[in-house]
Order: structure tokens, then C-alpha cells, then sequence
């Protein structure tokens, strides 16, 4: 008898807690899900079944992909092909960059090694964003103003990538590199054939933070290119949502666009996203 | 030995990149907006006028008023965020059939960008939008979320919020998984009872997370700018004109560099202050050792 008491106890207790737990995911969800089903309806169809609220207004009817369509009209694709040109070239970059310095710092013993090290936490301490303002200067004194070096370039070097790397590679044994090294393997060779592969995890860390950072570039973007003859996605997306103010689905299709390639990239990956990110705490 | 010998141009070469590209566009702009804040710089043209953009931003009411909301907005949000952060965390820590497909759906804020955010959240707020009608069920009248002067900050902190939460739940359930659960079982057995055990373990030992949490976030917060250039550009009268806001406007509305680098300056100061003092307080017992 006590035994079917707890059961359902137990029963009405799971039930109770998915309701709530559902309650709350609903929150978090429920503004990607409306833009998802207001995209793919026409765009006198959007706020229909609202005023009165019913569940109608949470599912694609009447279907269409017209609003795909006018947002590449527009060229959002060009704008789609631009940020992921500049993502992925500083993501590239930057492996290379921040991981050779990464390597030199975990590896060698040299003059001035604390103070060097100390001026890139410095640098990754302090947001980006406080240095956009200046940082406009500097691109201004280079003659990089409307130049997509100015979007690439000053992303390349990042502090928390060549932390997150010096940390990996100093958790090496030393004896694989003395070992290689006392078989004459060159340097270049023992960081690109043994800490290269060994990396991984820390790489993915690294191209993650480095391509969400450029993909999620807002202030930047806006200050660098005052001509915006190209243009990056949340700068594209913040100039067409003043311009085409009532074309609410086509605001929606770009938004989903603009989400659904770091969702992608984050669902599998999140956990390299994650601990990338603690490198910055984990000293603390 | 030879293996310990340096080899001081590989290590050049290997460095080089790294350092000049932090030098020149990190650190190189911290010094030149301290240099510029004590000019007058218009029309590409450069006055040493010392301290004047400083002494004109004391008595500068727009200043002040911006300076005014920056602080109100950072202690609302920062706050809010970490409590809730912390409350969602603590629940989707516990084990229980199907919780990873609701901790999946959580993530789904972190990958949507903030700008992004800002304009489902827009169309959502608007007067026939989605919360409006969903409170209209309730039978609440609809509400001008961004162009009331009462209303707008408060929206932007909940969009920032959405945005914000569960990026700081996902650091805060690491260091939850942390915690030993033997800790938990003895606390059980002594019979404490479960908000004595918030106050007295689960938050003393989360004290590294939550105050990483906590400075990160309010750096985040102090120099928020995409919701407000795209939303409310500082209005309606000025209820969510930030301090990053403004010195967009001085320097690139108005062309006054050296007013736009002196209230960088400022906001960068304060920040620093700000997190000194988090730094302090939350690390302060862990500092005797």
C-alpha cells in the first residue's frame, strides 16, 4: 500500500517538475520558435492570432518561403558570404597566431617572459568593446577605414586564445619535447607533430571563441566600415531592420539566419565553447 | 646542457604576431584614448587643452544623466541576471530522466546574437506583438515596452537578460558539479534544511564561479551598445541613454573625439573599480590562506 503511495508520490512529483522545467524552456524558447514559424508566413500573416491569443499564432500557417527569398533579393547572401569570410580567415589566423605564441610561452624560458605575459591578460580583461572607440583611431592612422583588414586584423591576436593555449602546453610532459629534440626533430616539427595533435580539444576551444566573436561583432564592424560597402551580418541586420521597419517576416528570416549558424556550430560543440571561455577563470 | 639553450630567434618569430597585433589593438588604444582625453580633437586637428574635456564633463548634464542610468541599469541587471542564473542552474543541476533535452533547449539564447536578440525581441515587444497579446490573455492592456520613458530600460534588461542567463547558468553548473556530494549527504544527515544549505554551502563553495560570473558580467553589462543604438538610441528622453551610448554619439554623431575618449576613459575607470571591489568582497575570506 505505502509502496503505490510513493510510487505515485513519485509519479505526480516527476509530472509536477516537467511542468515547471517546461514552463521555463518555454520562455527561453518560444521567441527563436515565433521568429522561426513568422518567417515562414506571409508578412500580413504575422501578428494574425495574437489579438485574440491563440496557439495559432505558434505554428507556420499559411506556410511560405517568401520571405527567404526577398531577404536574398536584398543580398543578404553576399552579407552571409562577407562574415563568414572575415570569421573564418581570422579563425585561421588566429589558430596559427595565438597558438605559436602559446607554444613559445608554455616551452622556453626567456627575459621579460612574466611582465609579456601579464600585458596579455591585460589585453583580455578588459572587453573589446571599451577599445572600439580608440581603436578607431588607430585603424584611422593605418589608412584601414572601409578595409576589411580592419575587421580581420585587430581580431587576430587574442589574448584568451594564447592564454588557453599556453595553459595546454604547458601541461605537456617536457620529456616529449626533450626526447624529440634529442633525435634532432626541429622545433617547427615537435609544435606541428606532437602539441599540434595533442591540442585539439584546445584548437576547437580556440576557433570557437575566435568565430563567434566575429560572427557576434556589432560596435566594430559599424565604426570601421562608416561607408558600409561591406557589410557583416549584425551590422546588415541592424541597417535592414531600420529599412525595411514593417517587413516583419523578412526581419524574421534574417534573424533565424543570423541564429541558426552559431546554434549550429554551439549545439555539438558547446562544451569546447564553455571551456574556452573558463580558461579566463580558471587561474582565479 | 644543449636542450636548454634557448633558441631566441625562433622564440622572436613564434611570438612576433601575437604581441604586436595585442600591442597596437589592445593596448595601443587604452593609451591613446587616455592621450586623446586631453585634447581637443576636431577635424583631425589636435589642441592639448589638459583636463578641459574632463572639467566639461562635471557639469555636463547629459553626462550625468547618462552616467545615472549606466549605474541604475548595472544594478538592476547584474543582480538579476546572476540570481536567476543561479536559481536555473541549481534546478537544472539535479539528475532526473530528460533533463539534458531541457538543458539543450536552454543553450539556444547563447547562439542567438545579441543584435539578433534585439530584433525578435523588438517585434515581440511591439504593440501587437507576441507579449502583448499573451498578457492581453490575462486581460492586461497592452503595453508600449520600448517607447515608454518608464517602460524602455527595463525592456532592454530583459532582452539582455534572455539573451544573458543561460551562458552564466552553463558556467554555474560546472562549479555546481563541483561541489562533492558527500558534503550535501552530511549536511542531510545533520538535518539542515535546504536554504541553509544554499546559504551556508552551496554559495561559499561557488565563491570562484560567482565571482567570475559576476565581473564578467558586469564588464559586459557596462559597456552594453547594440541594444541601444538599435532600439531606443538613448531615448525616449534620455531614460536609456548609457554611458557607451553617449560616447558613440559625442565622438561619431557630434565629431568630438576627445569628449567621446574622456567618457571612455571614465567608463573603463569605473569598471576597473568596480571589479576591484567584486574582487575584493567575494575573494576576501579565500585571501587568508
Amino acid at each position: 500500500m505505502t509502496d503505490t503511495a510513493r510510487k505515485l508520490r513519485n509519479g505526480v512529483g516527476l509530472g509536477a517538475r516537467h511542468l515547471v522545467y517546461a514552463a521555463i524552456a518555454f520562455v527561453f524558447v518560444l521567441p527563436l520558435w515565433w521568429a522561426i514559424v513568422s518567417s515562414l508566413r506571409p508578412n500580413g500573416e504575422v501578428f494574425a492570432d495574437i489579438f485574440p491569443f491563440t496557439a495559432k499564432a505558434l505554428l507556420p500557417t499559411p506556410f511560405t518561403l517568401e520571405a527567404y527569398a526577398g531577404v536574398f533579393e536584398r543580398g543578404f547572401g553576399m552579407i552571409i558570404a562577407n562574415t563568414m569570410l572575415v570569421a573564418l580567415v581570422t579563425m585561421v589566423a588566429g589558430l596559427v597566431v595565438n597558438g605559436a605564441a602559446g607554444f613559445a610561452f608554455a616551452m622556453f624560458d626567456f627575459k621579460g617572459k612574466r611582465i609579456i605575459l601579464s600585458l596579455i591578460i591585460i589585453s583580455f580583461m578588459l572587453p573589446f568593446e571599451a577599445i572600439a572607440l580608440p581603436l578607431y583611431t588607430v585603424t584611422q592612422q593605418l589608412g584601414w577605414l572601409d578595409n576589411i583588414a580592419a575587421l580581420i586584423v585587430p581580431s587576430v591576436a587574442n589574448g584568451l586564445a594564447v592564454f588557453l593555449f599556453y595553459q595546454f602546453f604547458s601541461q605537456v610532459p617536457k620529456d616529449y619535447a626533450e626526447a624529440a629534440r634529442l633525435d634532432g626533430v626541429s622545433w617547427i616539427n615537435i609544435l606541428l607533430r606532437i602539441y599540434v595533435p595533442l591540442s585539439m580539444p584546445t584548437c576547437i576551444s580556440a576557433a570557437l571563441l575566435l568565430f563567434i566573436f566575429q560572427w557576434e561583432a556589432f560596435l566594430w564592424p559599424l565604426l570601421a566600415m562608416p561607408s558600409q560597402q561591406f557589410k557583416v551580418i549584425q551590422v546588415g541586420m541592424a541597417a535592414f531592420q531600420q529599412q525595411y521597419q514593417t517587413i516583419w517576416n523578412q526581419l524574421f528570416a534574417v534573424s533565424v539566419i543570423t541564429a541558426l549558424i552559431p546554434i549550429a556550430l554551439l549545439l555539438p560543440l558547446q562544451r569546447y565553447y564553455v571551456q574556452g571561455l573558463a580558461g579566463a577563470g580558471i587561474k582565479g | 646542457m644543449t636542450r636548454s639553450r634557448s633558441p631566441a630567434l625562433l622564440i622572436a618569430i613564434l611570438l612576433a604576431p601575437a604581441l604586436v597585433g595585442l600591442v597596437v589593438f589592445r593596448l595601443y588604444p587604452i593609451e591613446l584614448a587616455i592621450s586623446d582625453s586631453f585634447h581637443n580633437v576636431l577635424r583631425g586637428q589636435q589642441l592639448f587643452v589638459g583636463l578641459d574635456n574632463y572639467l566639461a564633463l562635471l557639469t555636463d548634464s547629459a553626462f550625468w544623466n547618462s552616467l545615472q542610468v549606466t549605474l541604475w541599469f548595472n544594478l538592476l541587471i547584474n543582480p538579476i541576471q546572476i540570481a536567476l542564473a543561479l536559481g536555473l542552474a541549481l534546478l537544472y543541476v539535479q539528475q532526473f530522466k530528460g533533463v539534458t533535452f531541457y538543458r539543450v533547449l536552454f543553450l539556444i539564447p547563447i547562439g542567438v546574437s545579441l543584435p539578433t536578440a534585439v530584433i525578435i525581441w523588438r517585434i515581440m515587444l511591439s504593440q501587437d506583438g507576441l507579449v502583448n497579446g499573451v498578457i492581453g490573455m490575462a486581460g492586461v492592456p497592452a503595453q508600449p515596452w520600448l517607447t515608454a520613458e518608464s517602460l524602455a530600460l527595463y525592456s532592454i534588461i530583459a532582452i539582455a537578460t534572455w539573451k544573458g542567463i543561460s551562458y552564466w547558468m552553463i558556467f554555474i553548473i560546472g562549479g555546481l558539479q563541483n561541489i562533492s556530494p558527500e558534503i550535501y549527504d552530511a549536511a542531510r544527515i545533520d538535518g539542515v534544511k535546504p536554504w541553509q544549505r544554499l546559504v551556508f554551502i552551496t554559495i561559499p563553495l561557488l565563491r570562484p564561479t560567482l565571482l567570475f560570473v559576476l565581473v564578467a558580467d558586469v564588464s559586459i553589462n557596462f559597456l552594453l551598445f547594440a541594444p541601444i543604438f538599435m532600439l531606443t538610441q538613448g531615448g525616449p528622453a534620455d531614460s536609456t541613454n548609457v554611458l557607451m551610448y553617449e560616447a558613440y554619439k559625442s565622438g561619431f554623431v557630434f565629431g568630438d573625439m576627445g569628449r567621446a575618449m574622456a567618457i571612455v576613459v571614465v567608463v573603463v575607470a569605473i569598471l576597473l573599480v568596480i571589479v576591484g571591489l567584486q574582487f575584493k568582497l567575494l575573494s576576501g575570506p579565500k585571501e587568508a590562506r
